[in-house]
């Protein structure tokens, strides 16, 4: 893990099949065949070990970036935790959580899809 | 010159630069470049082994720090 620190290695890593893989896969797959396009080459037939490549290489790239997104979800999801025990007054058990709370959340849930 | 014909290498030779013509052919699929066929494929060859290794690291690592094993 280049770009990740040693306590990322708590969490489960993702399986060899994983959402970025299959997409990176796709769009390396699907840059092959543009490239046998563009040059007049039967799209699927033609240049089978640039496809192979270009699959291989973005599987790879996708698997790196399910374990780098996994862990920065991991730690929203840590300081949310955190951030929640440390200010209990806001988040009462009962019912109806307070504006605050509320808005806390909503922006938490943003950042993580920015993720910051 | 259009910006479709950038596109389209009909004459299978670009007039964008310049080519000795003393060795220029035109590019044969009959004729496959072998050696970059090969590395081709044994780089996807090593990729694929580089990331089952890397899945198998993590897995371990996993669940020795987590106590599972």
């Amino acid at each position: 893990m280049g770009l990740l620190p040693d306590e990322a290695k708590v969490l489960p890593p993702p399986g060899i099949v994983n959402r970025n893989s299959v997409w990176f896969g796709l769009c390396g797959w699907a840059t092959a065949m543009l490239h046998n396009s563009l040059n007049r080459r039967p799209a699927l037939k033609a240049g089978l070990h640039r496809q192979a490549l270009f699959i291989t290489v973005g599987w790879f790239i996708g698997y790196h970036l399910t374990k780098f997104e996994n862990y920065k979800y991991a730690t929203l999801d840590r300081d949310m935790s955190e951030y929640i025990r440390l200010h209990p007054e806001e988040f009462p058990d009962k019912g109806n959580s307070t504006w605050k709370s509320s808005r806390i959340r909503v922006l938490i849930s943003v950042l993580r899809f920015s993720l910051y | 010159m259009p910006v479709g014909r950038l596109f389209l290498k009909t004459s299978a030779v670009s007039k964008m630069f310049s080519r000795n013509s003393f060795i220029a052919s035109k590019p044969d699929p009959s004729k496959p470049n072998m050696l970059r066929v090969g590395l081709a494929f044994g780089s996807t060859a090593v990729l694929w082994a580089l990331l089952f290794k890397q899945h198998r690291t993590d897995v371990h690592e996993y669940k020795t720090r987590n106590g599972l094993e």
